[in-house]
C-alpha cells in the first residue's frame, strides 16, 4: 500500500518521559469505540456525523448519586431540574421521571415545562425577565416565584391586587460567599441591607408573603466551603424575618452551580483532581443547614442542578473532514463539528476520544470547526497522534449548555440521539434541513426570483 | 324538654343494645300492651332520671340510657308482679332509685376494676332484693289469675295454632320486658330485624341452640320452649356475638358456645332461686356475657371491638376497613432514622440476627442502581455508600445512655464482645426504648440527658460491634438495658418508589425515603374548633343543596366536622391527615371520607397511595343491608379500596374501587389555599366551596 505523502516536520520529542499525573504526552490517547457498548461507527453510519449521543443510564445514575448525596444528609430535599442547561424533551423527561421538578428562566421556559405536562406548582420561575403576562399565568398555576428585583415585585402587586389573592413569594439574594467572582447582578444584596429592605417593603405592602429564600453563587464552583458559607447566611436571614415580619420559610434554594468532570481551560489540573466529589459538597451545605437551623424545623432544601445532572452524560461524535499542516508548523485538523454545536468550548477544554488505535507519537495540534469563520476554533492545542480524514473524534463531556445554545449558523443542526437503559438507540430531536431554517421566513412577492 | 324524652326513650332502647330514641318510644308504646308493666316501668325510669338530675348529674352521661335501664327493667319487673296501688307507686319509685344507685356504684367498680360494662347486673340484683322484699308486702302482690290477657282474641286464637317452637321464641323476646306474648315478641323481633340483621341472625342463633340443647338435657321440649327464661340465651348470643365482638363466624361460635354454657347457669340457679321464689332474671346472661368477654380480653383475643358503633353492622364495617387501613402497630410509631432513600437489609424475625428476643429489630443500608451496597471493591469502609451517612432521632425523647467509643471494624470482621457497637438509647415518653447501634467511632453528636427532636442527627452510620460492614440497626425495646428484648414498633410513614405508605414495615430489599412533614400542607389541614366550612353542593353545574359544616370536638378528644345530619370524624397521625369514620344521615359528608380518606402531609409529584373505606360510604339501600351482612362471613364484600394520587401539589385524584358488585367511581379533591378543602368532586357531583365575602 502507498502512504500519502507527508511534509517532513521536526518535533522535539519527550521519549518515556511521563508528566505528574502519570501520562506519556508522547504516546497517551484516548481511544473510544464504543458509547455505552454501542460502536460509534454504527451510530454514525445509522444518524450521521456530527451527532449528539447522551446515555440514559449515565443521567439517571448521576440523579441518583447525587439526590441520596444530598437527601441522605438532610430529610427534605427537592431538585428543580435547570431547563436552561438542557431542555430536549427526552432530558426533561429523565430528570422528570427521577423526581426533579422544573426549573425555568424565561417564558419559553415556563412554556414549555407546561407544555410538557408539569403542573405549574411544580415550576420554580427565576430569572431576570419575567413579562407582567406570563408572571400572572405563573402565579395562578401555582408557581414558585423567585423574585430578582423590585420591579417585579411592583407587578407581582398588582397581579395580587387582580387575582384577589396573597402571592406567596421566594426572595432572590446574592451573598458573599467566599467565591470568586461573586455573583451581584441577580437578586437582592444580603451584606448591604437590600435584601432585608426589600423584604420589609414586601411586608408593608401586604399582597405578597414571603415564603422562601433563593439564592445561586456562582457556576462550576470547586470549593464546597462556598456553599457552607451561602447556606449559614441564608438560614440566618430566613430566621431573622420570620421573627421580624412572620414569614414562614418553606424552602432554601441554593441554586446550582455544581461542577462536572469537565476541565475549565483555565485550570492546569485534570478534572478528577480539581473537581470535589459531589459528596463533599453535599455534607458541606448539609452540615451547615442542620447546624443553623432551629431543632424540628426541617424546610426544604432545594438544588437547581443542571451541568452536574447531565453533562458528563452527552457526547458530541464528529468525523474528521481535512488535515493540515498551518505555517509555523502545527498540525491542523478540520471537523464537521465547531463552536456552532459546542458552545462550551469557549470555556472548557474538552477530552478528545479518536475510535480507533493510531500509530506514530503525538503532536500539539489545533481542532477547527467547519465555519468558514475565524473564530472557530475548538481546541487550540491538543496532543494527538496523526489522524486521518474518516477518524471519529468524540468530545466529552458534553451534555451541558450545548444543546440550548448551539447555533443554527452555516451548518444544518445534526441528530441528537438517546441510547437508552438496554442499549437501544433513539432519535431524540431530528436533524434540520433546509425547511426547519425558512419554515419562519417570509419573502415579499416583489422579491420573488424567476416567479 | 326533648333531651329528656331522648334519655327516657333511650333507656328502653339500650335494652336491646339499640342507641335511638325513637326505637325507645316505640317499644315504651309496646310494653302499654300490659298497663301495670308500661305503668311501674315508666314510674321507675322516672324516678332514676329526675333524682339523677336532682344530685346533679350532668346531662351528658344521661342522655345515652346507659344509667337508667338498669332501673328501667327494675319497674317493668315489678310491674310484672305488683298490683296498681298508691303504695306501690313509692315502692317502685324507691326501687328505682336503688336502682340507680347500684348501676353507677357497679359501674364504676367494673369498669375500673375489670374495665367491663355492667349490661344488667343491678337490675338482677335490685329485682332479686325488690322481689324477696316484696313477699312480706303481701297486699302489694297482684293475683296471677287476677290479670286479664292483653292480647286480642282473635290474635291469641291465630298464636295457638303455632307450634310452640315459634311461640316460644317470641314470648322469650317479649319476656325481656316482662310482656310475655307472642304479639310483642313479634314486634320487638321485627324491631331487631329491621335495627340490625346480624342481631336478629343471633338471636335466632342463640334462642335455638340454647334451647334445642336444653331440651335434649331436660328430656322435654315442651318444658324447654316453653321458658320464658330462655330470652337469656338470645341476649348472650346478641351480646357476644354482634356487641362486644366483631361480628364474624368465629364470633358467632363464641356466641353459640356462650349459649350453650350459660344452660348449666341458667338451670342451677333457677334450680337455687325458686326456694325464695325469685325468677333467674338476665343472671344467667350477665354470668355467662361477662365472663367470656372478660376472659378473652385477658387473653388479648383479637376480635374484641375497639370501636362499638351503633350497630354490629357499624362496628364490623369500621373494623373490615380499619384492619385494611392501618397495618402497622399502633403505638410504638417510629420516624425512619435517616433521611433520602436506604434499603431495607432484614427485617422483623429474619432468619440472620433477628430471630427469638431480638426479631423486631431493622436493619438498613444504602444501594445503588445495581444493588451493590458499595462502590469500587468495596475493602475500605468508605467504599459503602451508608458509612458516615448521618443518623437521626426517629422520635422525639431524651438520650438515656450512649456508647462513643468503640472502633469501626474493617470490612468483614465483627467485634463479637461488643456486640451492639456503637449506640444511642433513647427514652420515648409514650413509654418505650429506642436502641440504634453501629454507629462510626465518636461520631455521636448528642450527650446523655440531652433531649432531642425528630430528625436531630444523632450520629454517622458505621462499622462498630457485631457488624460486618456498614448498617444502620434500630430496635424498640422495654427498657433501657443494652441488649433487652425487642418489641414490635412500625414505622410512621415513608415512600416506596412513588408509593406512600404510613405506619406500616418495608420488606426486605425494599428501597425506601422517609417524608418530612410540608408546612403549607400542615398549615392545610389544621383546623381550628369552631371553624366553619360552607359548601354549595352542585349535581352536574346545578346548585342542589348546601353543606356547612363546623369544626368540634368529642368527649374524648378527637375532632370532627358536625353537619346539621350528621358528623364526619377526622384527625392528624404523625403527618398524615385521615377521615376516620362518618355517622348520621348527612348526605354530602360521606363524600368527603369517600374522596380523600386520608392525606399525607408531604408532597411529591406524582406520589400515590391507597386507603381504604367502610362499605356503608360507596352503597345504599339493599345492597349496603346485604354487603354488611355478609362481609362478617366474606370481609372482601366490604373492600371498598381507594387509590389517590396528587395530580399536583394540592389537587389528588381519586379511583375508588369497590371489591364487588360496583362499579368505579371517579373522584377528584383540591385543597384550598389557606385551609381545607376547595373543591371535591365524585361522578357529577361536587362540593364547593363557598368563600365568605368579609
Amino acid at each position: 500500500m502507498k502512504l500519502p505523502y507527508e511534509k517532513p516536520v521536526i518535533n522535539k520529542l519527550q521519549s518515556g518521559l511521563m508528566n505528574k499525573f502519570g501520562r506519556s504526552p508522547a504516546y497517551a490517547r484516548r481511544v473510544r469505540e464504543h458509547i455505552e457498548d454501542v460502536p460509534i461507527e454504527d451510530l454514525v453510519n445509522e444518524f450521521g456525523s456530527p451527532l449528539y449521543v447522551y446515555s440514559e443510564r449515565e443521567i439517571r445514575r448521576k440523579h441518583r448519586e447525587m439526590y441520596s448525596a444530598f437527601s441522605t444528609r438532610y430529610p427534605n430535599v427537592v431538585f428543580g431540574w435547570s431547563y436552561k442547561t438542557n431542555y430536549l424533551q427526552a432530558i426533561c423527561a429523565i430528570m422528570h421521571q427521577e423526581g426533579s421538578i422544573a426549573e425555568v428562566v424565561s417564558q419559553m421556559e415556563y412554556e414549555k415545562a407546561r407544555d410538557f405536562g408539569i403542573p405549574g406548582d411544580q415550576v420554580i420561575f427565576n430569572g431576570p425577565h419575567k413579562s407582567p403576562e406570563i408572571l400572572e399565568r405563573a402565579v395562578s398555576e401555582g408557581a414558585t416565584i423567585n423574585v430578582d428585583h423590585l420591579d417585579e415585585i411592583y407587578d407581582l402587586e398588582q397581579i395580587a391586587e387582580k387575582l384577589g389573592q396573597t402571592v406567596r413569594i421566594g426572595v432572590r439574594l446574592n451573598l458573599d460567599a467566599g467565591i470568586y467572582p461573586q455573583w451581584s447582578r441577580f437578586g437582592f444584596n444580603l451584606e448591604s441591607g437590600q435584601a432585608y429592605d426589600t423584604v420589609k417593603r414586601v411586608s408593608n405592602g401586604g399582597k405578597l408573603e414571603v415564603a422562601g429564600l433563593h439564592c445561586h453563587i456562582g457556576t462550576f464552583i470547586t470549593e464546597p466551603e462556598g456553599y457552607a458559607n451561602q447556606v449559614r447566611k441564608m438560614v440566618a436571614f430566613g430566621y431573622e424575618i420570620e421573627d421580624a415580619f412572620g414569614f414562614s420559610m418553606e424552602y432554601i434554594d441554593i441554586g446550582g452551580g455544581f461542577p462536572s468532570w469537565n476541565r475549565l481551560k483555565s485550570s492546569y489540573l485534570a478534572a478528577d483532581i480539581a473537581v470535589p466529589p459531589i459528596d463533599e459538597f453535599a455534607e458541606e451545605a448539609t452540615r451547615a443547614l442542620t447546624n443553623s437551623l432551629r431543632p424540628g424545623d426541617f424546610p426544604k432544601l432545594i438544588l437547581e442542578s443542571g451541568r452536574a445532572l447531565v453533562d458528563d452524560a452527552g457526547y458530541l461524535v464528529s468525523t474528521l473532514v481535512a488535515a493540515k499542516r498551518l505555517p509555523d508548523g502545527t498540525r491542523a485538523y478540520v471537523l464537521d463539528a465547531g463552536v456552532n454545536l459546542l458552545y462550551t468550548s469557549y470555556w472548557y477544554k474538552f477530552n478528545i476520544d479518536i475510535d480507533r488505535e493510531v500509530n506514530g507519537i503525538n503532536e500539539n495540534s489545533v481542532i477547527y470547526g467547519p465555519l468558514c469563520m475565524n473564530i472557530d476554533v475548538v481546541d487550540e492545542g491538543v496532543l494527538l497522534p496523526p489522524l486521518s480524514r474518516g477518524t471519529r473524534l468524540t468530545f466529552s463531556p458534553i451534555g451541558a449548555y450545548n444543546n440550548t445554545q448551539w447555533m443554527q449558523f452555516i451548518e444544518y443542526r445534526p441528530n441528537c440521539v438517546l441510547i437508552g437503559p438496554d442499549g437501544q438507540v433513539e432519535v431524540i430531536r431530528e436533524a434540520e434541513d433546509l425547511s426547519d431554517i425558512q419554515r419562519r421566513e417570509r419573502l415579499p412577492e416583489r422579491l420573488g426570483l424567476g416567479g | 324538654m326533648k333531651d329528656h324524652f331522648k334519655a327516657i326513650f333511650c333507656s328502653y332502647a339500650e335494652i336491646f343494645f339499640f342507641q335511638s330514641g325513637w326505637l325507645g318510644a316505640l317499644i315504651f308504646v309496646m310494653t302499654l300492651v300490659n298497663p301495670f308493666v308500661a305503668l311501674c316501668g315508666i314510674l321507675s325510669v322516672l324516678a332514676a332520671y329526675l333524682f339523677a338530675r336532682f344530685i346533679r348529674m350532668e346531662t351528658v352521661y344521661l342522655e345515652s340510657g346507659y344509667y337508667t335501664y338498669n332501673p328501667l327493667l327494675v319497674g317493668l319487673s315489678l310491674g310484672y308482679i305488683l298490683d296498681v296501688t298508691p303504695l306501690m307507686a313509692f315502692f317502685v319509685i324507691s326501687a328505682g332509685i336503688l336502682a340507680f344507685m347500684s348501676t353507677i356504684l357497679m359501674a364504676n367498680i367494673f369498669t375500673t376494676y375489670l374495665s367491663l360494662p355492667i349490661l344488667s347486673l343491678p337490675f338482677v340484683v335490685c329485682s332479686s332484693l325488690t322481689y324477696l322484699a316484696s313477699r312480706r308486702y303481701s297486699n302489694l302482690l297482684v293475683a296471677w289469675e287476677s290479670r286479664p290477657s292483653y292480647t286480642p282474641k282473635f290474635l291469641s286464637d291465630l298464636f295457638s295454632h303455632l307450634p310452640i317452637w315459634l311461640t316460644g321464641y317470641f314470648e322469650s323476646f317479649g319476656a325481656i320486658l316482662f310482656l310475655p306474648s307472642v304479639l310483642v315478641g313479634l314486634v320487638f323481633s321485627g324491631l331487631v330485624l329491621g335495627y340490625s340483621r346480624i342481631l336478629f341472625f343471633l338471636s335466632v342463633l342463640g334462642y335455638y341452640v340454647g334451647t334445642g340443647v336444653r331440651a335434649l338435657l331436660l328430656g322435654s321440649s315442651e318444658q324447654a320452649f316453653g321458658d320464658i327464661a330462655s330470652f337469656n340465651f338470645i341476649l348472650i348470643a346478641m351480646a357476644v356475638g354482634g356487641v362486644f365482638l366483631i361480628p364474624s363466624p368465629r364470633s358467632y361460635l363464641i356466641a353459640t358456645v356462650a349459649v350453650v354454657v350459660s344452660i348449666l347457669i341458667l338451670d342451677s340457679i333457677e334450680v337455687f332461686m325458686s326456694y325464695y321464689t325469685i325468677p333467674a332474671f338476665t343472671l344467667p346472661f350477665n354470668i355467662a356475657s361477662l365472663g367470656f368477654i372478660y376472659v378473652l380480653g385477658l387473653l388479648k383475643y383479637a376480635g374484641i371491638a375497639q370501636y362499638v358503633g351503633a350497630t354490629p353492622e357499624e362496628t364490623l364495617e369500621n373494623h373490615l376497613a380499619d384492619k385494611l387501613r392501618y397495618h402497622g402497630e399502633q403505638q410504638r410509631t417510629l420516624h425512619l432514622p435517616f433521611s433520602g432513600p436506604w434499603t431495607v437489609w432484614q427485617g422483623f424475625d429474619s432468619g440472620w440476627t433477628h430471630k427469638a428476643k431480638y426479631k423486631y429489630a431493622y436493619d438498613f443500608v444504602i444501594a445503588d442502581e445495581e444493588g451493590n451496597n458499595y462502590r469500587d471493591a468495596g475493602e475500605n469502609l468508605e467504599d459503602f455508600y451508608c458509612f458516615d451517612r448521618p443518623v437521626l432521632s426517629p422520635i422525639r425523647g431524651r438520650v438515656i445512655r450512649i456508647i462513643n467509643n468503640l472502633p469501626d471494624n474493617p470490612i468483614g470482621q465483627v467485634d463479637e464482645a461488643n456486640n451492639w457497637g456503637n449506640l444511642v438509647i433513647l427514652e420515648d415518653p409514650r413509654g418505650f426504648h429506642v436502641e440504634i447501634s453501629h454507629l462510626v467511632h465518636e461520631s455521636i453528636e448528642v450527650n446523655e440527658g440531652d433531649w432531642v427532636e425528630r430528625g436531630t442527627i444523632l450520629g454517622r452510620c458505621g462499622n462498630s460491634g457485631y457488624s460486618p460492614q456498614p448498617h444502620l440497626h434500630i430496635q424498640v425495646q422495654a427498657s433501657d438495658k443494652i441488649g433487652a428484648e425487642t418489641l414490635p414498633f412500625s414505622f410512621v410513614s415513608f415512600i416506596d418508589g412513588n408509593s406512600y405508605f404510613a405506619n406500616d414495615l418495608p420488606d426486605e430489599k425494599k428501597t425506601i425515603e422517609p417524608l418530612f412533614i410540608d408546612k403549607r400542607l400542615d398549615s392545610v389541614t389544621t383546623f381550628l374548633l369552631d371553624d366553619v366550612l360552607k359548601f354549595e353542593v352542585l349535581q352536574d353545574g346545578e346548585l342542589i343543596d348546601v353543606l356547612e359544616v363546623e369544626v368540634k370536638n368529642a368527649l374524648d378528644g378527637t375532632f370532627y366536622f358536625e353537619s346539621s345530619q350528621g358528623r364526619l370524624y377526622f384527625g392528624k397521625h404523625e403527618g398524615t391527615f385521615y377521615f376516620y369514620r362518618v355517622e348520621g344521615r348527612d348526605r354530602w359528608l360521606p363524600l368527603l371520607f369517600l374522596a380523600l380518606p386520608r392525606l399525607p402531609l408531604a408532597h411529591k409529584p406524582g406520589m400515590s397511595w391507597s386507603d381504604f373505606v367502610p362499605v356503608g360510604l360507596t352503597t345504599t339501600g339493599f345492597q349496603r343491608v346485604m354487603a354488611r351482612f355478609a362481609s362478617a362471613f366474606l370481609p372482601d364484600f366490604a373492600r371498598v379500596q381507594v387509590n389517590q394520587k396528587f395530580r399536583t401539589s394540592n389537587v389528588v385524584e381519586a379511583v375508588i374501587r369497590p371489591g364487588t358488585l360496583q362499579l368505579e367511581r371517579k373522584a377528584e379533591v383540591t385543597l384550598d389555599t389557606k385551609l381545607g378543602l376547595a373543591s371535591v368532586k365524585i361522578d357529577n357531583t361536587e362540593l364547593r366551596r363557598k368563600k365568605d365575602e368579609e
